[in-house]
């Protein structure tokens, strides 16, 4: 006599374990490879260094004023293009709700940034919109009598270039999230403030903005994880340029692996970036599960 | 009348006669003209004393990068392949990658390409892995190399020497370059001007030239940050103005030479270059000399073939060239850069014959010419590897028409510029390139002042190096 819920339980696992095979040997296993890798010291360009190198990588983090520098944009450009998305993406939303005819279209046009690639994005921004001259950024500054600017070269302009791109790209991811949880909001609540006399500022920030919040908590989640691992418009606009103006950690680590061959502190600078990024997203879930 | 008849008989005989005789030829034809073609097209390869079929049966893959030089090689590999019998594969890398893949390649033992386009400046990083074999080994082997035929010792002894590590070849050049300034002859004769010996002149050739109004830009240099970029300008300076890469065996790189190199470069650019310079690589430049709106830049010598395309140029017959300026001890110091090609190590024996039948072939002096001006395609190479290539008349018809002086500035230049020690050539390049590269940048951009910039970066080397 075979237990049926036994039989039953192992097709379960059979029918779960090529997927569960699959994850641990294109995710976990690659993670993995990355922790033993930052303690060890590999680094191509002095093979006769290689060995263990215990937590000596992490040490050197110290004092590597690249890295900090590097950590502290990294701060920089997620606040900045969180924030940001956030506010526009609302603003736009509140904006839009208001349209009665053509949403549709509006929603279709947002779309666009998002599906396409970050590195033509980059690419895109960098050729057309902020070349010196050329670019469309340049012709509004001139015609606008303010000037031509170096956007991508100079260092202060080139983060806020990166920022723009990064916000323009994934605003509308906000503006879509937040436009549909404000069509869901009930109708009921409003008009009952209404008949309280509650202004329109009142009725946004004690009805509105209260009942956005688990839908602002998500977008502000998935944004940031997504500004902390940004690579590819920022490597195509810049490549971290000019000098470290834009340099954020995760091109920090892919420079220090992939064009200095020094694997094992690359992937102590990976690892790190890992720790913060789940550091941060922990912190939010909790704060979301709290109230 | 009575002629008729017989007409068309006596000219049906002589289609069938025709046609009995064409019968076997046209069924041997492929053959025949192969053989035909082989006799005619290989006769100079055959002629070295060297079993061209020794590997025959292997098949090599080559990275290489989209460039109309290598383009012009491969237009002419079926001509090794029917020498031969090793089937070539190309893969086209941009070369911004070539490096990082060859390294993943190498390092990981992958016997993906059996040669590459290497960069000079890698062969110290890929000797110090026993990634690459030793070229010596192949060319005293008299079953390999037909040292008579070959001529090994023709071929530029500074991409020889650039391309060697503690004297072993590792890599034959296959393409290379020498850096020349490229001025606006018009514009210079206009003002009187002389082509600049120093490079004290040429900060007053540019001032001289520069009218941004009518946009006319004094001079540009590479600005663009990367160790092929920036810092393919930058050693030519330094090296100029008397700088040392290393003292008493470590890296130097914030000495007072090379931070007035440096303050050169951004003096040059930040007040005689359009601003967008920062940004700009050597095709930028080309586009930007070729529209008329640079009195001078210096780069490779090879760029003579872009600003001479006629639908894209603006200044065909204004072009002049001119050797490196001198630094104060009357220095001038040319770029070593060509394009090479090793042996990966972890190929099997026969696979490493058959790509050194190959990198023989292509280096030689026939397939040198083949690709330059006996090229059947548009691209006609300029930058062979032997002088005495250079100095032949063909050769001469060739680089005539692009423009004064391209010919003997080149010539010259090769033979007295090149400087082996032009950048620091050790297995850390990649790191320490990159690292001068974003240092150099930062004071062009003016992010910090030439002296903090390269302090830093010295820092940041030192602590690389550290072991």
């Amino acid at each position: 006599m075979t237990n049926p819920r036994k039989g039953e339980r192992r097709f379960a696992l059979a029918l779960f374990l090529p997927a569960l095979l699959l994850l641990v040997a294109t995710t976990t296993l690659p993670l993995v490879y990355l922790l033993w890798t930052s303690v060890q010291r590999i680094d191509l360009s002095m093979p006769w260094l290689t060995g263990f190198a215990g937590l000596a990588n992490y040490a050197q983090l110290g004092g590597d004023a690249r890295f900090w520098s590097s950590l502290g944009l990294t701060f920089i450009y997620t606040a900045t293009t969180v924030v940001l998305q956030v506010v526009v993406g609302l603003a736009l939303a509140l904006l839009v709700m208001q349209v009665r005819v053509g949403q549709g279209l509006l929603r279709i046009a947002a779309i666009l940034p998002i599906v396409l690639a970050p590195v033509v994005a980059g690419l895109f921004w960098r050729s057309l919109v902020l070349a010196p001259d050329f670019g469309v950024m340049d012709f509004l500054t001139r015609a606008l009598g303010l000037g031509s600017y170096n956007w991508l070269g100079d260092p202060q302009l080139a983060l806020l270039s990166v920022i723009a791109i990064h916000t323009w790209q994934w605003t509308p991811f906000a503006f879509l999230v937040l436009l549909a949880s404000l069509a869901a909001l009930p109708p009921d609540i409003y008009e009952a403030a209404r008949l309280d006399r509650a202004g329109p500022w009142q009725r946004f920030w004690h009805i509105t903005l209260p009942m956005l919040r688990p839908a602002i908590v998500i977008v502000v989640i998935l944004r940031m994880v997504t500004a902390l691992s940004a690579f590819a418009a920022i490597f195509a606009a810049t490549g971290g340029g000019p000098g470290t103006a834009t340099e954020i950690l995760n091109l920090y680590a892919y420079r220090l692996s992939f064009t200095e061959l020094n694997l094992g502190y690359g992937a102590a600078v990976a690892t790190v970036l890992l720790v913060i990024t789940l550091t941060v997203s922990f912190g939010l879930f909790a704060l979301r599960r709290g109230r | 009348m009575s002629k008729k008849p017989d007409a068309p008989a006596s000219g049906a005989r002589r289609r069938i006669v025709q046609g009995a005789l064409a019968l076997p030829a046209l069924t041997a034809a492929p053959w025949v003209l192969r053989y035909a073609h082989a006799q005619g097209d290989l006769g100079a390869y055959q002629s070295a004393k060297v079993d061209w079929r020794q590997a025959q049966g292997e098949q090599i893959t080559v990275a290489v990068i989209p460039a109309g030089y290598f383009d012009a090689l491969i237009a002419v590999t079926p001509e090794f392949e029917a020498l031969t019998g090793i089937k070539v594969r190309y893969e086209k890398v941009p070369p911004g990658q070539i490096r990082q893949k060859a390294i993943l390649d190498l390092s990981s033992k992958g016997t993906t390409y059996a040669t590459h386009a290497a960069d000079p400046m890698y062969y110290d990083l890929y000797v110090s892995n026993k990634w690459v074999e030793p070229i010596d080994k192949y060319l005293g082997d008299a079953k390999l190399t037909d040292a008579a035929w070959y001529k090994p010792d023709d071929m530029i002894p500074a991409w020889r020497g650039a391309n060697s590590v503690k004297g072993r070849l590792y890599g034959v050049p296959f393409d290379g370059e020498s850096t020349l300034q490229i001025y606006r002859k018009d514009l210079y004769d206009a003002k009187g001007l002389k082509p600049a010996e120093t490079l004290d002149d040429v900060m007053k050739n540019a001032k001289a030239v520069h009218d941004p109004d009518s946009r006319v830009w004094g001079a540009a240099l590479r600005g663009f940050k990367g160790a092929g970029q920036n810092m393919y300008i930058y050693p030519s300076i330094f090296r100029a103005l008397g700088g040392e890469w290393f003292r008493g065996g470590s890296f130097n790189g914030n000495s007072k030479e090379a931070v007035a190199a440096l303050e050169w470069y951004v003096e040059l650019l930040s007040k005689y270059a359009p601003p967008a310079v920062r940004n700009w690589n050597w095709p930028d430049l080309a586009d930007a000399f070729s529209q008329g709106t640079l009195g001078l830049y210096i780069d490779a010598n090879t760029s003579a073939s872009v600003l001479n395309n006629a639908e894209r140029s603006k200044v065909l017959g204004k072009i002049g060239y001119a050797r490196w300026p001198k630094g104060p001890s009357g220095k001038r110091v040319s770029s070593i850069w060509n394009w090479g090609f090793p042996i990966n190590a972890a190929l099997s024996d026969k696979a490493k014959r058959a790509t050194w039948l190959f990198i023989s072939w292509a280096t030689s002096a026939e397939t040198q010419a083949r690709t330059s001006w006996k090229a059947k395609g548009p691209v006609k190479r300029l930058g062979l590897n032997r002088l005495s290539l250079w100095e032949s008349k063909d050769f001469a018809t060739l680089a005539g028409g692009l423009g004064s002086n391209f010919l003997q500035a080149s010539i010259d230049s090769m033979r007295q510029d090149l400087d082996v020690e032009w950048r620091p050539r050790m297995p850390q390049w990649p790191a320490v390139g990159e690292t001068m590269a974003t240092a150099i940048q930062a004071a062009l951009v003016g992010q910090q002042k030439p002296k903090e910039a390269l302090d830093e970066a010295q820092g940041r080397i030192a602590q690389i190096l550290k072991s």
